[in-house]
Formats: C-alpha cells, sequence, structure tokens
C-alpha cells in the first residue's frame, strides 16, 4: 500500500479558542500505481491532507503511513520526503534558483547525489515534462504552466514513487491546467509513480482511476468517477458541480431522452447523442 | 523602484564573462585593495587604462557601467568638498576670510587630496560593479559559498547563508512587481503615494508596506514548505551539480593582477621616495603602511626580508 492513513484527525490551533478541526478521523488507503483525485471545496481539508502526506504537517491523531513508513517517525522521515514529491499552488513560491537546471538540481543536491547523476536526473525529469530545451534559461519569464511543469521536474529530480500535487492547477489558466495535467497522467502512465491530485476543479478528475470527495473533513465520496458523478444532488449540497456533461445527461434523461448511464467524457456523449439521432 | 537594472548582470559572452566567479571576486577584492594605495597620478593614469580595456573586453557597454557612478555622484562631490576646504597642510592657495579673520584655507595638497579620493571613488564602484555585471547571481553565490568554506570551522552555516543569499535574489524582481501591483491598488482606491512632502511621502509608503511585508511572509511559509519537501537538510554531504574548474586564462589574470599590485607597492613605497609620516591626511592605516614600507624597503633594497 502506498498510502495509508488510519483514523486520522488534525486540528489546526488544538490549545485555544480557535482551534479548527481540518481532519476528522479520516481513514484511507492508496494502492500504488494509481491515479488519485482528491477534490473539496475550500476549507474541506484537503491541502492539509496533502501536507500530511509528507509530514509537513504531524497528524494530531492517528497515523499516516507512505509505505508502511510513519510519519512520526522521526528517522525516516526523509525516507518519505524523497518518495512523495510534492508540487504546491504558486509556482513562484517553489522555485529556489533563477536559472532552471539548477533549480531542477536542487532536491538532488540535498540528498548528496554523485554529481554525473544529477545531472542524468536533470535530463531525464525536464525531458519528461516537456521542458529540456529551456534547460539554461530562467524561470521568470514563462507561463504559469510552464512554471509548475517545472515545479514538477524539480520533484522527479528525487524520483519519488507519489506525486501529490497540491491545488497545482488552481493558478493557471486552461491551457496550463491542462498541460500539467497531461504531464501527471504521463507519469502515472509511464512510470508507474502513484498520483494524488488535489483539485476543486470537478472536470479534472474525469480520467482519474478514483475520486475521493471531502467535505468539512470526512470524505464523503470514494469511488471511481463515474460512480461519484451520479451522487449529482448530494454533490450539489456540498457545493461542488458535475463536469457539464454529465450535468448534461442527467438532464437530458429527465426530460426522456436517454444516452445511457451518467456520462463522463464529452466524446463518448456525441457518440451516444450522434447514435440518438 | 523601477529600474532594478542598476549594476545587475549583462548577459553577452566574453572573456570576462567566462572568468572563474572566484577568480573574479578574488581580483576585485585585490583590486580594491590596491585602489587604496594607489598614490601617483601615473599609477591613477594606469589604473583607469586597465579598467577601461577591461570594460572593453567585457563587451559590456560603457554607457552602462558609467550608469553605476551616478548613484554616488552625491557622495564623490561631498567628499571632494570637504577635503577642498578642510585640508589645512601644504602651500595656501586661496584663504577664505569672513569678517577680516582666515577661517579656511584651500590649499594645494588639499586638491590634490580631493581629486585622488574623487578618482579611488570611481575607480572602487566601476571595478565592482564590473564584477556584479558580468557574474550570474548563482555563480556569485556558488564562489562566495566556495571561499568562504573556512568559515566552517568555526561552525557558521556557510551553505546556509549562500542559499539564504540565492533565494534573497531569486525573490528581488517578484517582490518588484508585487510593489507596483499594490502601489496601482492603493492609487486606484485613491491614495496619493507620489504629492507632497518627504514626510507625507514616506506616510503615503505605509498602505503599500503592510501589504508587501505580508506577502512576504506568505511567500516564505511556502517556500519553507517547498524546500522541506525537496529534501532540504537531508544529507549533510550536499552535492553540487556545478564544479568549478579553473582554466589556464584564471591563473593568467589572478597572476597578472598580482603584479599590477605589485607595482603599485613599489610605486607608492619606492618609486615615490615615500616615507610612511602622522600627518599626511590620516586616511591610512598607519602602522599597517609602516609595516609594508619596512618590508618592500628591505626586500628591494638588500634582497632579504
Amino acid at each position: 500500500m502506498a498510502i495509508s492513513l488510519e483514523n486520522v484527525s488534525y486540528s489546526y490551533n488544538v490549545n485555544d479558542a480557535y482551534r479548527v478541526d481540518a481532519l476528522k478521523n479520516l481513514s484511507l488507503h492508496i494502492e500504488e500505481g494509481t491515479f488519485v483525485a482528491l477534490v473539496g471545496h475550500n476549507g474541506s481539508g484537503k491541502s492539509t491532507l496533502a501536507k500530511l502526506l509528507n509530514g509537513l504537517l504531524l497528524p494530531t491523531c492517528g497515523d499516516v503511513k507512505i509505505f508502511g513508513n510513519s510519519t512520526l517517525d522521526v528517522d525516516k522521515i526523509y525516507e518519505i520526503r524523497k518518495s512523495v514529491g510534492m508540487v504546491f499552488q504558486n509556482p513562484d513560491n517553489q522555485m529556489i534558483a533563477s536559472i532552471v537546471e539548477d533549480d531542477v538540481a536542487f532536491g538532488p543536491e540535498n540528498l548528496g547525489i554523485e554529481r554525473s547523476e544529477i545531472e542524468r536526473r536533470v535530463e531525464w525529469a525536464l525531458s519528461k515534462v516537456g521542458m529540456l530545451e529551456h534547460r539554461k534559461s530562467t524561470p521568470f519569464k514563462m507561463s504559469g504552466g510552464q512554471k509548475q511543469r517545472l515545479a514538477i521536474a524539480g520533484v522527479l529530480a528525487i524520483l519519488p514513487k507519489i506525486l501529490v500535487l497540491d491545488e497545482s492547477t488552481a493558478m493557471l489558466d486552461p491551457k496550463g491546467r491542462s498541460e500539467v495535467l497531461k504531464v501527471a497522467h504521463e507519469l502515472n502512465k509511464q512510470e508507474g509513480i502513484t498520483v494524488v491530485h488535489i483539485t476543486h476543479f470537478m472536470e479534472e478528475a474525469l480520467n482519474a482511476d478514483r475520486l475521493i470527495v471531502l467535505d468539512a473533513g470526512r470524505i464523503a465520496f470514494d469511488d471511481t468517477p463515474a460512480e461519484v458523478f451520479k451522487h449529482y444532488d448530494e454533490l450539489k449540497a456540498i457545493k461542488l458541480a458535475v463536469p457539464w456533461e454529465t450535468q448534461l445527461a442527467i438532464s437530458l434523461k429527465k426530460v426522456g431522452i436517454d444516452v445511457g448511464d451518467v456520462v463522463v467524457k464529452d466524446e463518448e456523449l456525441i457518440d451516444r447523442l450522434c447514435q440518438l439521432l | 523602484m523601477r529600474d532594478i537594472s542598476f549594476g545587475q548582470y549583462y548577459p553577452v559572452n566574453s572573456f570576462i564573462h567566462n572568468l572563474d566567479a572566484r577568480v573574479k571576486i578574488l581580483v576585485t577584492l585585490l583590486f580594491m585593495v590596491s585602489v587604496f594605495f594607489i598614490v601617483s597620478y601615473t599609477a591613477f593614469a594606469f589604473m583607469f587604462l586597465l579598467l577601461t580595456l577591461t570594460i572593453a573586453v567585457s563587451r559590456v557597454p560603457f554607457r552602462i557601467v558609467a550608469k553605476t557612478i551616478e548613484g554616488i555622484l552625491f557622495l564623490l562631490i561631498f567628499t571632494a568638498l570637504i577635503n577642498i576646504f578642510f585640508t589645512s597642510s601644504g602651500n595656501v592657495l586661496v584663504p577664505i576670510r569672513m569678517g577680516g579673520n582666515v577661517v579656511l584655507n584651500i590649499t594645494d595638497q588639499g586638491i590634490n587630496f580631493a581629486i585622488k579620493m574623487a578618482f579611488r571613488f570611481t575607480l572602487l564602484v566601476l571595478g565592482s560593479s564590473l564584477l556584479t555585471l558580468t557574474t550570474t547571481p548563482t555563480e556569485l553565490t556558488d564562489a562566495l559559498e566556495f571561499l568562504l568554506k573556512p568559515l566552517k570551522l568555526i561552525r557558521i552555516p556557510v551553505h546556509d547563508l549562500a542559499i539564504i543569499m540565492s533565494i534573497a535574489l531569486r525573490f528581488i524582481p517578484g517582490l518588484v512587481e508585487e510593489t507596483d501591483k499594490i502601489m496601482m491598488a492603493q492609487k486606484a482606491r485613491g491614495a496619493s503615494l507620489d504629492s507632497g512632502n518627504l514626510f507625507k511621502k514616506i506616510k503615503a509608503m505605509l498602505p503599500v508596506l503592510i501589504p508587501l511585508f505580508v506577502s512576504a511572509f506568505r511567500r516564505a511559509d511556502e517556500l519553507a514548505d517547498a524546500l522541506d519537501a525537496r529534501c532540504y537538510n537531508a544529507s549533510s554531504t550536499r552535492t553540487k551539480l556545478k564544479v568549478f574548474k579553473i582554466k589556464p586564462m584564471d591563473i593568467f589574470v589572478f597572476v597578472g593582477f598580482a603584479v599590477v599590485l605589485t607595482a603599485i607597492l613599489l610605486d607608492k613605497y619606492f618609486v615615490g621616495k615615500y616615507v610612511p609620516s602622522p600627518d599626511l591626511g590620516g586616511f591610512e592605516v598607519q602602522g599597517l603602511d609602516v609595516l609594508i614600507y619596512n618590508f618592500i624597503r628591505s626586500v628591494v633594497e638588500h634582497g632579504k626580508v
């Protein structure tokens, strides 16, 4: 099991009047190689969950285990951070160096890896995110999507087994979002990296293997996207909108046009509509 | 605020740009030291010529290098005036009278002194800005980290300091951009940021500075998480992607400059028949001055230390 959370709770400001219970007795298991989308509106606890995964936060109660190592174990913390690569929301605030390749090299340098190996990793990581031709340039003038792909390269160079994207698409334009998602799916398919993609855009969950919906620190739904989307009205109640393809399919069904089961992909919807016409 | 290009890296490919950053820092330091040992106008002329040649070789336009002088122009003129009016030794050229009494004298030594001091300042600023114009911030921090390595022995966290410096350099453009945004936002709400006297202007900057600080702290917080997530401090034996390699050219430049420094020292203590004395304006470190004087005399005249 790549990630396993047992009865995990996390509260901010535990000992004072401003106590916020961000996660409440949450249990979750994620198998290696899966692409998991984690969705929830603001304040649902999804970013807290992300920070628990590599020990940036430690659970108030319960235990977080990454490949069997508990984040509470101080000696294992770097091993955990080596296997969980985390990309944050704002690409500008996670770059250390002013030159692309220096920035990607930062992780392996910290681990004390040999120079020739660092060079190999930098090249590999940059080619994986399609940024190899920019290795000598500076990130200042780049687009949000490019910067975020660079941030992914930065964590890839550590050779993580799990990639956590903590709202990494939230600040990007649609083009940047699809670039980053494409890279994440490729890494999942080609390198077998487990991906935990945290977002508040429901449509980004369409191609995930598994969709987990968080609400107020608890898991509301946990199933394949198609199954979760069936709970259209309940999702609406916790302020989450189902992708428009699915909405359309459900609305059509209500007026008597059956396009089959809940549709999740636009090509699929077009195909079925064409068959009906 | 907007002109952040002041003294910042000028990206062209040149002999000077390609020199090892450590050599450039050391030579710049030697240059700064040597500037304080220049006494004769011949030596000044030689130094200016050398600097001009170096700038020409660096392919950084003279206009850009000269721009760095602008910032210290006021200081330059101010110290020159002070030197002219307040040096009392030497032959009196123009006595300044006030109510029949001589209050100040302009002396030949004062003028000499003022000119030489202005030359020194100019050389210092041009020389050091040439370093930052031809060296990327990354190279600079890496080189400083290397040169400061001995401090690790007394437990100064040299690597952490280098990281702090490179992060600071990396975030300057971002912070400038952010300041612009906040200023525009406050102007859009009717704040007048550039009217009134100095005190009013300073007070008007508060609504810009407070959000800027808050956002800088937030950035720092996120950056700290990002550093941790990328295993910062995971290993005490940190490695480097880029390693310095000394090229023959670097050695040539370093030795070349050492020769220049020797020539300047000889010019001051030997050719100029200079004798250290306590009443020569007092900017020299007296003890050191005598020490170097004796050393050079004994080496040159007796062939032994």
